[in-house]
């Protein structure tokens, strides 16, 4: 099966983990080498996240729990780049 | 156990809980300080008490006013956070039983009401320190104006630390708290019997 090397995940996460916490804690999984957090939304109490996760072999199931441990929700999965090499998003006629 | 370390270290950095528990241990540290002022008062001007009962009525008053502020606080702090957790979830639509913020919420809860409860054990135990000196350096009469100033200087760096904390001047604010020690001490002067 081929090892996913980019994830990117919107989530819902409460305010008062920071987005520092949940960018250091998904960093440190095994297989990911580097996270990116960015602020999609903000109200009083939560925050929307979109998170891009690089690495050689992510382990999709290891980051939902680390999410869910931290109190966040998945609400979805907006990208998997899988296999040896990273292959970008080809544009279409429709974009 | 080094990432709970980790955790408590993160949450003592936290403004909120700093705030919330710098008020509990102030209030309560107030609350001691002053209750042993009349205490010490009170007692020498009954005339009847050695220093060693008035140490244990201290000390017992210690017990009860430091397991209350531990207990209300306890309570109070579960229904706030629990309050707080509920209107997350709403948002969230989902539980957070068993997260990082519920296991938070219950490390924030138990620094509260740890603070809570040191503020009147420092507040009455510090002032009854000269009585351990009567008899050996120190009168009845000079060991109850040793408390006394004690409690009156507690109640000053209370005053003063929270006036530094809000960019007051910190001599006038630390003034304004310390004098409630000399009045709470006049007021038992004066008070009939």
């Amino acid at each position: 099966m081929s090892s996913i090397r980019r994830l990117v995940i919107d989530l819902l996460k409460p305010n008062e983990i920071e987005n520092v916490t949940f960018a250091r804690t998904i960093a440190d999984l095994d297989g990911v080498e580097g996270a990116n957090v960015s602020l999609l939304e903000s109200d009083k109490d939560v925050q929307n996240l979109k998170i891009t996760i690089e690495g050689e072999n992510i382990d999709s199931g290891v980051v939902t729990t680390a999410i869910e441990d931290l109190g966040g929700t998945v609400h979805s999965v907006d990208e998997v780049v899988c296999g040896d090499r990273m292959v970008e998003e080809s544009s279409t006629h429709q974009d | 156990m080094s990432s709970r370390l980790a955790d408590l270290r993160e949450l003592l950095k936290d403004e909120d809980v700093r705030s919330i528990s710098r008020r509990y241990f102030i209030s309560n540290g107030f609350d001691g300080t002053l209750t042993t002022i009349g205490i010490i008062v009170g007692s020498f001007l009954g005339g009847s008490q050695t220093s060693m009962e008035i140490v244990r009525v201290v000390a017992g008053g210690t017990v009860g006013l430091a397991a209350s502020g531990v207990w209300s606080v306890w309570e109070i702090e579960r229904a706030e956070k629990l309050a707080e957790l509920k209107a997350v979830e709403e948002k969230m639509l989902t539980g957070l039983e068993g997260t990082r913020l519920h296991d938070r919420k219950g490390d924030a809860r138990k620094i509260n009401a740890a603070m809570s409860g040191l503020g009147p054990t420092i507040g009455m135990l510090l002032p009854i320190i000269p009585y351990f000196f009567v008899g050996v350096a120190l009168s009845m009469f000079w060991a109850t104006v040793a408390g006394v100033l004690i409690g009156v200087g507690l109640l000053f760096v209370f005053g003063a630390y929270m006036g530094n904390l809000s960019d007051q001047n910190w001599l006038v604010a630390g003034l304004r708290t310390g004098v409630v020690g000399l009045v709470v001490g006049g007021i038992n002067i004066i008070l009939p019997g």
